[in-house]
């Protein structure tokens, strides 16, 4: 999971980057477990992976992927950052976050 | 005697907009102020635009728990100042603590300091307390039950968002008068008139100070972030619905002065009290001229780095974003 030459390409958190965010992540939902960088992604304990979504999959930025038995495994797709933690705060069973939207504007007039 | 009010208030009660707003009636601008801030960098100097020469800020710590002295040190200080013409001369004193403040400690040190009780004498403590988020303040922070407790007066903000948690102050004071003001509007002459003598007072310290047990909430924190860089509107949008999502409950205040990379110019005032996160307001111009985002939160259990970490993802992959089109 290497940043790509042109980080305007598909940019995003680099490996370590993005372990040290999960793993700030995992505290704070007060799930046990650790993050690892391995040759294709990122390992979340025994059971989740994320990897980098390929450029041509585009707006998919990861995948979360769950393997079940007989390749009954599952593949989610991940547009960003926000959606990469939900995915992964839901498929570890954490008590679920509020979603919610808001939006920043630059001053009226 | 110089009198002196301390204006407390759980985090995110609008202590500083409430200051903000007393300070611009003539008839109260020749206060001084000094503000205890929870966190490394400080914010509230920037966002009550007082005076340079008649704010002192004391940060970095909780008042109540590191700086009893200091506030005595700081309150001689600043008089002495004041007498060789240092400053300009100032008719009273008002001491903002902490969201997080225990105010006996602070009180104890207005009461019982010899050199202090000289020149300066207690004026009353004015206890703020947000409509919308008030009750579960109270109820699951031992700080915010001493700030009611010790209140001779209690403003109810945000009373446009909830009813007053009348029942629930009422528990704890039963006798301070209680006002509610929307967005500080409260009228200075009734909040910093000197309290009737406070007959209970001496003992009701005594009991909160014989009281030690949690006197603060326990993994309480605060987080600083600075940038120097503008950011993106729709990082910072991005940013806080992540703070909010997964922060929730925990992440108690934030609060901050940002550059936009849109308008970098004027900095946004950002407010947030738990997922409640505040229209932005915008200053006309730099405070002194620093054009640096200064953002703290407060929170509980919330990993150090967490906030900027998110930060960083959110701007990287917007960035990208832009980058592409």
């Amino acid at each position: 999971m290497t940043r790509p030459a042109d980080p305007g390409a598909v940019a995003a958190p680099s490996p370590p980057e993005l372990r040290d965010l999960l793993a700030d992540a995992l505290a704070l939902w007060e799930v046990e477990g650790r993050v690892r960088i391995e040759a294709d992604g990122l390992r979340l304990g025994p059971a989740l992976r994320v990897t980098p979504a390929l450029p041509a999959e585009h707006p998919v930025r990861w995948w979360v992927e769950r393997p079940g038995m007989q390749g009954k495994g599952q593949r989610r797709p991940c547009t960003s950052v926000l959606g990469l933690l939900r995915t992964l705060r839901n498929a570890l069973g954490a008590e679920t976050g509020e979603a919610r939207r808001l939006r920043v504007a630059r001053p009226e007039g | 005697m110089i009198p002196v009010t301390v204006v407390t208030g759980f985090l995110g009660a609008g202590k500083s907009t409430l200051l903000r707003r007393v300070l611009r009636d003539p008839v109260w601008a020749d206060s001084a102020v000094i503000v205890n801030e929870f966190g490394e960098v400080p914010l509230d100097h920037d966002l009550i635009a007082v005076s340079e020469e008649r704010f002192v800020s004391a940060s970095t710590g909780c008042l109540c728990c590191l700086a009893r002295d200091d506030l005595a040190r700081t309150l001689l200080d600043l008089a002495r100042q004041r007498a060789s013409g240092e400053v300009p001369a100032y008719a009273r004193v008002l001491v903002e603590t902490s969201g997080l403040a225990d105010p006996a400690p602070i009180l104890h040190a207005l009461m019982q300091d010899a050199a202090l009780g000289a020149t300066h004498a207690l004026a009353g403590v004015v206890t703020l307390v947000d409509a919308a988020q008030g009750e579960a303040a109270l109820a699951r922070h031992p700080e915010a039950r001493r700030q009611v407790m010790l209140a001779d007066r209690i403003l109810v903000t945000k009373p446009d968002l909830a009813a007053p948690p009348e029942a629930a102050i009422r528990a704890l004071n039963p006798t301070a008068p209680l006002r509610a003001a929307v967005q500080g509007a409260a009228e200075p002459g009734w909040l910093l008139a000197p309290a009737p003598p406070p007959g209970q007072l001496p003992d009701l310290l005594a009991a909160l100070q014989a009281d030690a047990v949690a006197r603060h909430t326990p993994g309480l924190g605060a987080i600083a972030i600075e940038r120097e860089a503008p950011l993106p509107a729709l990082a910072l949008t991005l940013w806080l619905q992540g703070l909010a999502e997964h922060a929730g409950p925990r992440l108690l205040r934030l609060k901050g002065l940002v550059a936009l990379a849109e308008c970098p110019e004027r900095p946004a005032v950002l407010h947030a009290i738990q997922h409640l996160v505040h229209p932005l307001d915008w200053l006309e111009a730099w405070p002194g001229g620093e054009r640096r985002s200064r953002i703290v939160l407060i929170g509980e259990r919330i990993p150090r780095h967490f906030p900027a970490r998110l930060l960083a993802a959110v701007e990287a992959e917007v960035a990208g974003e832009a980058a592409r089109r």
